[in-house]
């Protein structure tokens, strides 16, 4: 029978190793799994990176905040760079007296975005001149498609009616574009993020910056939908997403607006078959019938302080009211508005 | 096994003892020696030092690409007149979302000061906020519509002016700025009123700022029609093409005119009349200001629609 003497000794030696064994595992086992989930950003062994400072492992460096000023300079758009992920923006847009005004306002704004590529894909048989004129004169990187939607898919003129949601099959086409142009197995092309962008919602550009890191599908409130001041998914204290703060049919699968999520290119090339749903998807079903091919909610990465940020507004035009034309047309319609 | 359970606490100490003094050892020779960092590493400092290298190269073809800048560019002279332009704002829904697409336009403009001034009795911290992480130039004022000039409602937009007193305090410190700083090339300069909720084309700035007394062009999607412009013959305006009231002094749009700073300053009376019936406002700070003959048409002698568009924006 060992004494008890014995057992005390054997403790006081055992105990603390597995205190220091304990300690030492959870701190080194942190960053290296930091270091495995942001591969992205390229291997450890890339020697093409002419840029790392040899540093020796001293604490100081995690203090010192380079302020860099930049001065603002008139050139537009941004220049391009090798490193950052490029966003492909896909927009819808169809001909409608507001349309050349919409497309300015978001072409202001993207001028600002670095890396941006802008696929602007018109509801119409023929690219029209008003759009092409446009894209040329902004300067922006973009693809110009078009697709019509056939008459009896095509809204009355009325957006209340949710049977036929609109701009479905332009945003198909832009991204059976995609899979055309990228291919999943080149390892070397830009990392890319597609992002569904209307012509008539406001964006703040910090947005685009959010999305940038986007790993597989990552979501943030919007401003102005589902009759609320914005609908917004439920993130818990773990960060992941649980549910969907909405009033309108929050059981959807992804209760989500079109401007509330971007996905990475790889898992839209990685998964050819996800597009969105064209015939019988119910009102505010668009977006879940394409993501529940792509992504689980577990899967979804909150943006925007953990979605506590509104960075884009669902801001609709009012038609404006034309009565003065009258029947024969006031103004030249010749002079492109 | 009683002799191998012969451990005295002695030893224990003793062997902590030892395994502590060689761990100081080696803990004092690992200091000051530079480590291999490829396991302690942490990625973000990697990332960091990376985008801190192609920020560097980006700033060098920035600066690279300035001298290859077309030829005109560099005739520019340094004094270039600076746009002033007064929007008069308001809370509710909309408000950041407009002001956000705005700034964005006018970041692209070079010497733009924007004068944004609310319609509150105090500055409200929504728009300071906004206002200071901007990065434009700008003055942040504000003065409440008096009760009575106030849409109620249920009021249609139309029913009462709006921003009339707004404008005038935009106006009222640019004059007293002015009077601060005597100098001839310090009223160069053109005031625009750009209301928060239009379109602008990055076109229109350098089409206003050579604005001698006052310049005008079309404006689209306003007055119930397709665009209302002045009708110009022989390189001036002799009347304006327009749905609703064409009888007006001046029957255009806010967005549709832009006032040379030196002409501000000289009639020191001139602003908008809040009183004025619906439609009017324009024609009375105009009417002061300049005659129809003087005004200088913009935009190809006001046949392009390339600027401003009115309309309202809902959410």
């Amino acid at each position: 029978m060992p004494k008890r003497r014995d057992i005390l000794a054997i403790v006081l030696i055992v105990l603390p190793w597995t205190l220091l064994i304990t300690v030492w595992h959870q701190s080194a086992i942190n960053p290296l799994l930091a270091a495995r989930k942001d591969d992205r950003h390229g291997s450890r062994r890339d020697s093409r990176n002419t840029f790392t400072l040899k540093k020796p492992c001293s604490f100081e460096n995690k203090n010192i905040v380079e302020v860099v000023r930049t001065e603002y300079v008139y050139s537009r758009p941004p220049p391009w760079s090798d490193i950052l992920p490029t966003l492909h923006v896909v927009t819808p847009t169809y001909s409608r007296p507001v349309q050349k005004a919409e497309l300015t306002r978001l072409a202001n704004t993207f001028l600002h975005v670095p890396n941006l590529h802008w696929i602007l894909v018109e509801d119409s048989q023929r690219r029209t001149p008003l759009v092409t004129r446009l894209l040329r004169e902004t300067s922006l990187n973009y693809t110009h498609l078009n697709v019509e939607t056939p008459r009896n898919y095509k809204l009355r003129g009325d957006t209340r009616d949710p049977r036929i949601p609109r701009g479905t099959m332009q945003r198909n086409l832009a991204l059976r574009w995609l899979r055309e142009t990228f291919s999943f197995n080149n390892r070397h092309s830009q990392p890319g993020i597609v992002y569904f962008a209307d012509d008539d919602n406001t964006y703040s550009l910090e947005l685009f910056e959010e999305m940038r890191s986007t790993r597989k599908v990552s979501v943030w409130p919007v401003a102005f939908v589902g009759g609320l001041r914005y609908e917004s998914p439920k993130v818990n204290t773990l960060g992941k997403v649980y549910g969907w703060k909405t009033v309108f049919d929050p059981h959807r699968p992804f209760a989500i607006d079109m401007a509330g999520f971007a996905v990475n290119l790889r898992l839209i090339l990685f998964k050819p078959q996800a597009y969105f749903k064209l015939r019988g998807v119910k009102g505010g079903y668009q977006e879940s019938s394409l993501l529940r091919e792509l992504v689980t909610l577990n899967d979804l990465e909150p943006k925007a302080a953990n979605c506590t940020k509104v960075l884009v507004w669902h801001t609709r035009t009012e038609k404006p009211v034309l009565v003065n034309e009258g029947k024969k047309g006031f103004t030249d319609s010749n002079v492109e508005i | 096994m009683a002799t191998r359970m012969k451990l005295k606490l002695k030893t224990v100490f003793v062997l902590y003892f030892m395994v502590s003094l060689m761990g100081l050892i080696y803990a004092l020779m690992q200091l000051g020696q530079r480590c291999d960092c490829a396991e302690h590493d942490m990625p973000k400092d990697r990332t960091i030092s990376r985008l801190r290298g192609e920020l560097h190269r980006l700033q060098e073809q920035m600066r690279k690409a300035e001298p290859t800048k077309p030829p005109q560019k560099l005739a520019v002279k340094p004094a270039q007149p600076t746009i002033y332009v007064i929007t008069p704002t308001y809370t509710r829904f909309v408000q950041k979302a407009e002001l956000t697409r705005l700034a964005q336009t006018f970041l692209h403009v070079p010497q733009l000061h924007w004068i944004l001034v609310e319609d509150s009795p105090h500055k409200t911290p929504l728009v300071s906020g906004f206002l200071a992480s901007s990065g434009l130039a700008y003055t942040h004022l504000h003065t409440p519509t008096p009760r009575d000039r106030k849409l109620q409602e249920g009021d249609p937009s139309w029913l009462k002016p709006r921003g009339a007193e707004q404008r005038n305090e935009g106006l009222r410190w640019l004059r007293e700025d002015r009077r601060g700083q005597p100098g001839a090339d310090t009223q160069l300069g053109v005031v625009y009123f750009a209301d928060d909720d239009n379109t602008y084309s990055l076109q229109l700035f350098e089409e206003m700022r050579g604005t001698l007394r006052v310049s005008v062009w079309p404006v689209g999607l306003v007055g119930g029609m397709r665009y209302e412009r002045p009708v110009v013959e022989g390189g001036k305006v002799i009347r304006f093409h327009t749905g609703w009231r064409p009888s007006r002094p001046f029957p255009l749009d806010m967005a549709g005119f832009a006032v040379s700073l030196k002409l501000v300053i000289a009639n020191q009376d001139a602003c908008f009349d809040g009183d004025a019936p619906m439609g009017f406002l324009e024609s009375s700070f105009l009417q002061g200001l300049v005659t129809m003959d003087e005004l200088e048409p913009k935009a190809e002698n006001c046949t392009k629609v390339c600027v401003g568009w009115g309309w309202r924006l809902c959410g």
